[in-house]
């Protein structure tokens, strides 16, 4: 990823003028964040709300933010973490179950106001709904946003060798369902 | 067989017109009124010689009177040894039943097509699919 020479920019324009440096941080990266968060929690409402908790968190502890890791993978943590906490408020409510959202993909066409794949898209978006969360969250950073395992293991804390291994378990679940299908 | 190299990629979910122009005012709106959290820090900081001075006088103070306490006091046998046994046994059996895997795993044969992998990343792995570390063991 060639994030980095603009993040280091990014980094001291956030040490020189903040609030510049942060309203080009938002520019640069709700949207990028937002496909992320919304891959994880599907919903746009839910995806709305995670991604602003997201940019309200890193602004509140921007000041602890010291280079000690990339702006982008410190983001992508926090959206990460945002999109988690959500899943898991979801599952205690038991408001919305992986099988009604499911149902979503199923009931919705092409053309349709928030989802607009085809069935292939909808067998693929089924089928990740199956993996665990942790291993969505891989398979998603690596086959959507082509994230490097590198960058993969500072946002998730885990080795690279664990992630290449998940994302490739990932893929050989993903098409054993696709084969059942 | 139908492989995901064969669905074209593209995202297929959408937002609603002009979302994101919309978000990126909300999100700038709602900080704009609002400094970070550096403040805490500085605050934090400023006073950190005296809560330190604070903590030395205190534990020096717990420290007198337990001390006072042992020495003036008859000796039987205590039982503050045992509830340090207690606190401290959790942890450390789960740390031993980590490095115990490691080794067991460092010990046994793998098939070639993991070899490789390294085994430490593979009992990562393992637990990040959370699979229990009872399980990883037998596995392993």
């Amino acid at each position: 990823m060639s994030n980095t020479s603009s993040d280091e920019n990014l980094s001291e324009l956030l040490r020189s003028d903040l609030n510049k440096g942060f309203r080009m941080l938002v520019e640069k990266y709700s949207s990028r964040l937002y496909w992320h968060i919304r891959r994880l929690v599907i919903l746009h409402e839910d995806a709305d709300d995670a991604l602003q908790n997201t940019f309200i968190n890193a602004w509140k502890s921007i000041g602890e933010f010291r280079n000690k890791s990339a702006l982008y993978t410190w983001l992508y943590t926090i959206a990460t973490n945002e999109a988690l906490t959500l899943i898991n408020k979801r599952k205690r409510n038991s408001a919305i179950s992986i099988e009604d959202l499911g149902s979503y993909f199923e009931n919705s066409h092409e053309g349709s106001s928030w989802f607009d794949g085809d069935k292939a898209q909808i067998m693929l978006q089924n089928a990740i709904l199956k993996l665990p969360d942790k291993q969505k969250i891989v398979f998603n950073l690596k086959y959507f946003d082509e994230m490097t395992y590198e960058d993969m293991s500072k946002v998730l804390g885990t080795s690279e060798g664990a992630l290449k291994a998940s994302y490739h378990h990932a893929v050989k679940k993903i098409e054993k369902f696709l084969g059942e299908s | 067989m139908r492989t995901i190299e064969n669905i074209p990629g593209k995202n297929p979910f959408k937002v609603p017109d002009n979302y994101f122009e919309e978000v990126n005012h909300k999100i700038i709106a709602s900080t704009a009124g609002s400094g970070p959290q550096i403040k805490k820090v500085v605050i934090l900081r400023k006073i950190s010689p005296y809560l330190l001075a604070a903590a030395s006088v205190t534990g020096f103070l717990i420290l007198s009177y337990v001390a006072a306490r042992y020495f003036t006091a008859d000796k039987p046998d205590s039982p503050s040894v045992d509830l340090y046994a207690v606190t401290f046994t959790e942890p450390f059996v789960n740390d031993i039943d980590i490095f115990t895997l490691e080794d067991n795993a460092a010990a046994s044969e793998l098939p070639d097509q993991l070899s490789g992998i390294n085994r430490s990343e593979i009992i990562d792995y393992l637990m990040l699919e959370n699979i229990e570390i009872n399980d990883i063991y037998e596995i392993l």
